[in-house]
């Protein structure tokens, strides 16, 4: 509780550090932060391209493919990214745990927060792509409401898993190096193994997709799904499943974590 | 009322984990399971860096840490930041910490200086407020005003340090805790971050330096900590310190000395059998600071062989380490290949740098040659060796009166020479200070 606390001191830190994320990382392109706004624009140009013109989609639950794919992505990719680099985030500041007195639950979440502001900066694109495809730009209109109040709790949700998952990866990269090549590969098969692509209520019964259905992911990103394409209230059942993930990858993280604490200034 | 003492270390001790032999699970399953590194680890895999090392710090202290590599300074230096935990006995420190153990850790090369401030001040520990109302200082004191808005990857390393050291002061901990950061940087800032910490020892701070510049330690310390082999070898006065591991650093350089020595001149001898007679060898002439190795050569008809050089200390026993103003003996053994009436015995001694500090023999010395036809010991004694710390190199020769060379060694011998004062210079002599009028001095 006391580390808790400690953390919340440490938010002006945070702050800055996400802050410097952002700078460096336009630092000397034209169209600075522009580019986090561009790249979902261009992804989404690129996806209506393919499924509207080259592989229409013949599902009727997911149509217009475009708009639907592009709903579960931005969210998958705030993960995959947040957790990239959470993972990595005491090897790479190394020479801060080695040099100053530095708080080290503070990397990772820099990495989800930084993460997370790409998602934000993302998000107008998203309301006008929604805006769009209720007034039927894709072909179907969806619907759009007051499902999107959903938005800010899935958001914080997702801090909170991704910042438990990344406390504990990180800890253990200190010791395993391992787990960072590890990680792309566990991260592309829980690509598939999320309901991103489809929704689970169009898989075929039984065998596996009763397995997909206790993937930890699949509440939050079917919640996603709810709230952002289907314009609906996602079931207390799926808010309860989320939640309980995220509180318990937060819990477990944040506990791994601290037990590792004194080796990292020597381990890094 | 707080406690006088601002450090309060007792038993210290800290064990590594030998990273040869990787055996993660056994590191991650000791640290999951509580126990400091190490402790479930076999001896064969670890390092001991510090043992039993107990000191108080008191409040308002500048506090010395001097030993050789390896004897636990940084070690102790990061225990004391807080930035590694003993693995036994305690360690308490009193008020904020600010450790200058790398300066500039933590910069970002991409953003501008300014940007790199601010965010290294949130790092050690200040408010954004507090930094906003210290930056016109924090950048005056860099003198790097003209380039605070650049990005860091421009800046030199110097100016890297300068940044990084004003940030860290500007922090105003109650311990100061310093490693070997002032070396680096130009020497006005040297200087500028030496005035830094004596006027926080001025203000009462507690200061905890660990260098290897002894002046440095002797300038502004009071009182050291002499670490051994991680073990404490001493705690006092600074002088004394200073002076038992300056006699230990010489006393370990003799050792060495005398095993290179020996080995030296078994070299030497096998060498003698291929000696080029009559003429020194080009390249032993106009290096300007030749190893030991490649300056001793050989050569000379070897109508008398010198068989073994010795250094002898007063005592008479054979050593290759003094202490200025002792006096020094050279034993010359040798041997003639038939009985000669013409022969010189003659030393020169040498800087590294190839300088000569003295060269004489028998015969500038007024010996007439009478006799020589068997083997024999000449000792030369130099009542005191007036000189300055530092390693030095002996020539020894036997040579004819007309100067043709029997046996000319060079760099028979190596040898260093120390001294309990810091003194400049090669020569180092026995001297005295007067005064008349109104000046006086008290002798420390």
């Amino acid at each position: 509780m006391e580390r808790l606390r400690d953390l919340w001191r440490h938010r002006a830190l945070v702050g800055v550090l996400v802050a410097r994320e952002m700078k460096a990382r336009y630092r000397g392109s034209v169209l600075g932060f522009f580019w986090s706004l561009l790249n979902p624009l261009l992804m989404l140009a690129v996806y209506t391209l393919v499924f509207q013109l080259l592989l229409p989609n013949r599902s009727p639950s997911t149509t217009p493919y475009a708009l639907f794919l592009f709903c579960g992505l931005l969210p998958w990719n705030w993960l995959s990214a947040s957790i990239t680099d959470a993972s990595s985030s005491l090897l790479t500041h190394g020479a801060l745990l080695r040099k100053i007195l530095f708080p080290a639950e503070v990397l990772p979440a820099v990495a989800v927060l930084a993460q997370g502001v790409h998602f934000l900066l993302a998000l107008p694109v998203l309301l006008a792509a929604l805006v769009a495809g209720a007034l039927g730009a894709f072909g179907t209109p969806v619907p759009l409401g007051w499902a999107l109040l959903q938005v800010p709790v899935l958001m914080l949700l997702q801090a909170a898993l991704l910042f438990g998952t990344g406390l504990f990866l990180s800890a253990l990269t200190v010791h395993f190096r391992d787990v960072k090549d590890l990680l792309q590969t566990v991260l592309s098969v829980l690509f598939f193994a999320t309901p991103i692509l489809y929704t689970l209520k169009d898989l075929p019964k039984g065998g596996v997709t009763g397995l997909l259905a206790w993937n930890p992911l699949a509440p939050l990103f079917a919640a996603w799904q709810d709230a952002l394409f289907y314009g609906r209230f996602a079931p207390l059942s799926t808010w309860g499943a989320a939640t309980a993930v995220s509180l318990v990858a937060l819990a477990a993280g944040w506990s791994f974590f601290h037990r590792l604490r004194d080796s990292f200034a020597e381990a890094v | 009322m707080r406690s006088p003492v601002a450090v309060e270390a007792r038993d210290l001790s800290k064990v590594y984990r030998r990273w040869g032999r990787s055996r993660s699970f056994g590191s991650l399953k000791s640290a999951l399971l509580g126990r400091g590194l190490g402790k479930a680890l076999e001896p064969s895999e670890t390092v001991q860096a510090l043992s039993g090392v107990s000191f108080d710090v008191k409040r308002g202290e500048t506090f010395g840490v001097i030993g050789a590599n390896g004897s636990g300074k940084s070690t102790l230096l990061k225990l004391v930041a807080g930035l590694f935990k003993p693995t036994s006995g305690t360690l308490r420190v009193d008020g904020k910490v600010s450790a200058l153990i790398e300066l500039g850790a933590g910069f970002h090369p991409e953003i501008s200086g300014r940007e790199n401030v601010v965010i290294n001040g949130v790092m050690l520990g200040l408010t954004r407020r507090e930094i906003e109302r210290k930056l016109p200082s924090i950048v005056e004191f860099s003198g790097l005003s003209g380039f605070i808005d650049e990005p860091v990857k421009t800046y030199s390393s110097g100016m890297y340090v300068r940044l990084g050291f004003a940030v860290a002061v500007h922090v105003d901990p109650e311990v100061l805790v310093v490693d070997e950061v002032l070396a680096v940087g130009d020497e006005a800032f040297a200087r500028r971050c030496l005035d830094t910490i004596k006027e926080f020892s001025a203000r009462g701070k507690t200061i905890f330096f660990v260098s290897h510049s002894l002046v440095l330690v002797e300038e502004i310390c009071d009182r050291v900590l002499y670490l051994s082999g991680g073990r404490s070898a001493g705690l006092g006065d600074p002088r004394e310190m200073l002076a038992a591991y300056r006699l230990d650093v010489s006393a370990g350089e003799g050792t060495r000395l005398l095993a290179e020595h020996a080995a030296g001149q078994e070299a030497l001898r096998g060498e003698t059998a291929a000696a080029t007679p009559g003429s020194p060898p080009e390249e032993a002439g106009g290096e300007a600071a030749p190893a030991p190795a490649e300056r001793a050569r050989r050569w000379g008809d070897r109508s008398a062989t010198i068989d073994e050089v010795r250094l002898l200390g007063s005592e008479g026993g054979e050593r290759y380490s003094f202490r200025t103003g002792e006096a020094v003996t050279v034993e010359i053994s040798a041997s003639p290949a038939r009985p000669l009436s013409d022969f010189v015995f003659g030393i020169g001694l040498f800087t590294p740098e190839d300088v000569c500090i003295h060269g004489s023999n028998t015969e500038i010395d007024g010996l007439e040659p009478a006799v020589f036809d068997g083997p024999a010991r000449v000792r030369l004694t130099i009542a005191r060796c007036d000189l300055g710390p530092g390693t030095y190199l002996l020539d020894v020769a036997v040579h004819a009166r007309n100067g043709t060379p029997y046996d000319y060694w060079r760099g028979a011998c190596r040898f260093r020479v120390d001294s309990a004062r810091t003194e400049a210079g090669i020569w180092a002599p026995e001297r005295s200070w007067a005064t008349e009028g109104g000046v006086s001095w008290t002798r420390t």
